[in-house]
């Protein structure tokens, strides 16, 4: 077994470009999918959400409406046209348009609905959401000020039908005074204050690092793991088109050292491959590798434990190296997307979360989280690496059988 | 030295093998002589423990095969049909690979690698990749590995496919050798001229039997043949020759502008040849009787040729 295994590894190194692209290559994608997660780099402020706005009522509550929402910080209001408007929208180069339709400012003086409507594109689900929340407290709390005013002043004139008009306005005055000096005033403030739900995150950037980098290696240094593997895994059929692995079965060992010699190279390559990867995390990312390093090298090595059953499973269940090739690509995308190694798991649906349970690349990014997001002791990471282990027992046993069933009768 | 006893190999409803019996004794090289499909490589498979066959069994000096297994394998030495090397290692690393495999190690394993490069003539390039290597010498690394554990019997399955001739007669020298060191060799071929030159006795093998054994002048003086006569002519035979074939009962060899008549009367025949020759328009270049070969017998037994 061992010698098979030092024969693998040899062959492996023998192979310059083959080593050089085995490690390269993740590499450039670990550092282009850490630019795109914003991964590198002083955190920037992120840009800010562009909206259109039509006014159709040209007043002064429907200024002040642009004014206080163009000076919300991350927010930027662009007047247009509605058909301006509605074209950028429709040619994807902004998300919506903020509509104040004409009479609206009478309208919230006097109660009643405001005349208003938001046109957006439904593609740009994720920037809506992210408008709707800034546009929420601002846009009803001057509406919502104004038509409480206006309220107020209606039920004076209705309870009140005698009232001399000087001495209504006189009232009227007074009641935008109360409002106008509450709004400056401290109690104000201290309403504001108590009615504001205090935020603290537990995790967060500052303290735990760069989220998008994690994501980034994690994600993608699992997913090339695999493609690597399975690459392995397919030299184990090379053997049999070349006729070495009839030699093999010739000479005095068992066909199951054959399997675990093979097994035993391709791990020893999984674990070089991830090492190599968070070395050149740490030393060209920034990454702080030894935050939790026992967990860490335990983590790499579970991977490289599933990864390895995984290339091996897929070369004992195939007949050639093509259909290794072919059927392993399939895999690893799908079960790449599914664990979140090319997308995080957060932007998808709830159903891809539970199928999510059923990969590799998931149950090894949850591990490198935990080390380097959520930054939990061993004693809370170690489940994960079960399952990995786990992974790794069952494909292993299922490649025993496939392997004593496909490749020993192929002879 | 092995004694194989009614062997059966069926594959799905093909009859690889078809109750073969078997016998070679100690330093004997026996030649299994057959077309493509006869069931040579599916023989030499069972024969070293790669398949399991149907039924039969098998003795290794009196032993079974199966009695000890990992025993059996080390009297064992292959040579298959394929360049069953590593082409990325070089010679030495292949073979010190090999090597391993049977328990040699250290400085043994290092002289025994250096003794056979030496006899094979390759000891200046052992440190040079596989796939740097020529066709001819692949085969003898091919040989070579296959020695490394001083095997008892060794199996070699068609050793000179797709080698030049230079390359082929230095395999033979190879061959030679070994036998004359005593080795027991069972060598399969579809070349007759292979099987006469190299063994000592010959198993005619076709569609899973051994349909005649025997040394190559046993086969010969069992045979009604006696003699050969190849007729060269100047154009390529395109022509319906069936009539020639049919006159004498099967037994022509046609091949591009070549023809070979197997015969027990050369002298009645040749006239009668000629005769047909110039009737169908065949222009004779040049004309020769020659003893007989294995091709004229194993056409006989089969009624095929044996690059058929």
């Amino acid at each position: 077994m061992f010698t098979i295994a030092f024969k693998g590894i040899r062959q492996y190194f023998k192979d310059r470009t083959a080593v050089l692209l085995s490690l390269l290559l993740p590499i450039v994608l670990i550092t282009l999918f850490a630019l795109m997660y914003g991964g590198i780099g002083k955190k920037e402020k992120s840009r800010p959400i562009s909206l259109l706005f039509t006014d159709q009522d040209n007043t002064e509550l429907s200024k002040e409406v642009f004014k206080t929402l163009n000076d919300q910080d991350g927010m930027q209001l662009f007047p247009k046209s509605y058909e301006e408007a509605s074209d950028l929208i429709k040619k994807g180069k902004n998300t919506a348009v903020l509509v104040l339709y004409k009479g609206f400012q009478d309208s919230v003086e006097a109660g009643n609905k405001a005349p208003m409507e938001l046109f957006y594109d439904e593609a740009k689900e994720i920037e809506m959401g992210l408008l709707q929340q800034a546009l929420w407290s601002n846009l009803f709390g001057i509406t919502m000020k104004k038509g409480i005013k206006g309220k107020v002043n209606t039920w004076i004139r209705e309870k009140n039908p005698n009232l001399a008009d000087a001495e209504l306005l006189n009232i009227q005055a007074q009641v935008e005074e109360q409002f106008t000096d509450f709004d400056n005033s401290e109690d104000s403030k201290k309403m504001e204050e108590k009615s504001n739900l205090p935020m603290t995150a537990i995790v967060s950037e500052e303290k735990n690092g760069n989220l998008g980098l994690v994501q980034a290696i994690a994600g993608t240094a699992i997913m090339m793991l695999l493609f690597s593997v399975s690459g392995s895994g397919a030299s184990l059929l090379k053997e049999k088109e070349d006729g070495t692995f009839r030699r093999l079965l010739v000479s005095p060992i068992t066909p199951s050292s054959i399997l675990y010699g093979k097994m035993l190279s391709t791990l020893f390559m999984a674990v070089l491959q991830l090492t190599v990867m968070f070395l050149y995390s740490w030393l060209a990312l920034g990454l702080d590798i030894f935050i939790n390093l026992p967990a860490l090298l335990l983590m790499i090595l579970s991977a490289a434990i599933a990864c390895t059953s995984f290339g091996i499973f897929m070369a004992s269940v195939c007949k050639s190296r093509k259909q290794v090739e072919s059927l392993s690509t399939l895999v690893i995308l799908v079960i790449s997307a599914l664990g979140g190694s090319m997308m995080p798991l957060i932007f998808m649906p709830e159903i891809m979360h539970k199928l999510a349970i059923v990969s590799v690349n998931y149950w090894a990014i949850e591990g490198f989280f935990d080390i380097f997001w959520r930054q939990l002791p061993l004693s809370e990471i170690y489940p994960k690496m079960l399952v990995l282990l786990g992974i790794g027992t069952v494909l292993t046993s299922i490649s025993v059988i496939s392997f004593k069933r496909n490749l020993l009768k192929l002879v | 030295m092995l004694v194989a006893k009614n062997l059966s190999k069926s594959y799905k409803e093909v009859k690889a093998l078809n109750n073969v019996s078997l016998a070679v004794q100690e330093g004997e090289l026996y030649g299994l002589l057959g077309p493509n499909g006869a069931g040579k490589t599916t023989m030499i498979s069972i024969l070293s423990s790669l398949l399991k066959p149907d039924c039969g069994e098998i003795l290794y000096r009196g032993k079974s095969l199966y009695q000890n297994l990992t025993e059996s394998k080390k009297m064992i030495g292959v040579v298959p049909q394929e360049i069953a090397l590593y082409e990325d290692l070089t010679a030495f690393e292949n073979l010190k690979f090999w090597g391993t495999l049977y328990g040699i190690k250290g400085k043994q394993l290092q002289l025994k690698i250096e003794e056979l490069l030496s006899f094979l003539g390759l000891s200046d390039r052992k440190n040079h990749k596989i796939k740097n290597y020529s066709g001819g010498m692949k085969r003898r690394i091919n040989i070579a590995a296959a020695l490394l554990h001083d095997p008892k019997i060794v199996f070699m399955d068609e050793p000179t496919v797709g080698i030049d001739p230079q390359s082929r007669n230095l395999i033979f020298e190879v061959i030679q050798e070994l036998h004359s060191r005593g080795l027991t060799m069972i060598y399969t071929t579809h070349y007759m001229e292979e099987a006469e030159r190299l063994c000592d006795r010959i198993g005619i093998i076709d569609e899973g039997k051994i349909i005649a054994e025997g040394s190559f002048e046993e086969l010969k003086k069992s045979s009604n043949i006696k003699e050969e006569i190849h007729v060269k002519f100047t154009n390529t035979l395109k022509t319906d020759l069936s009539n020639i074939d049919n006159h004498f009962n099967g037994q022509l060899l046609i091949h591009e502008n070549q023809m070979v008549l197997s015969t027990s009367q050369a002298n009645a025949d040749l006239p009668i040849l000629i005769q047909m020759c110039t009737n169908a328009n065949l222009h004779l270049e040049n004309l020769q009787v020659r003893s007989l070969s294995l091709e004229s017998i194993f056409l006989e037994l089969t009624g095929k040729s044996l690059r058929d």
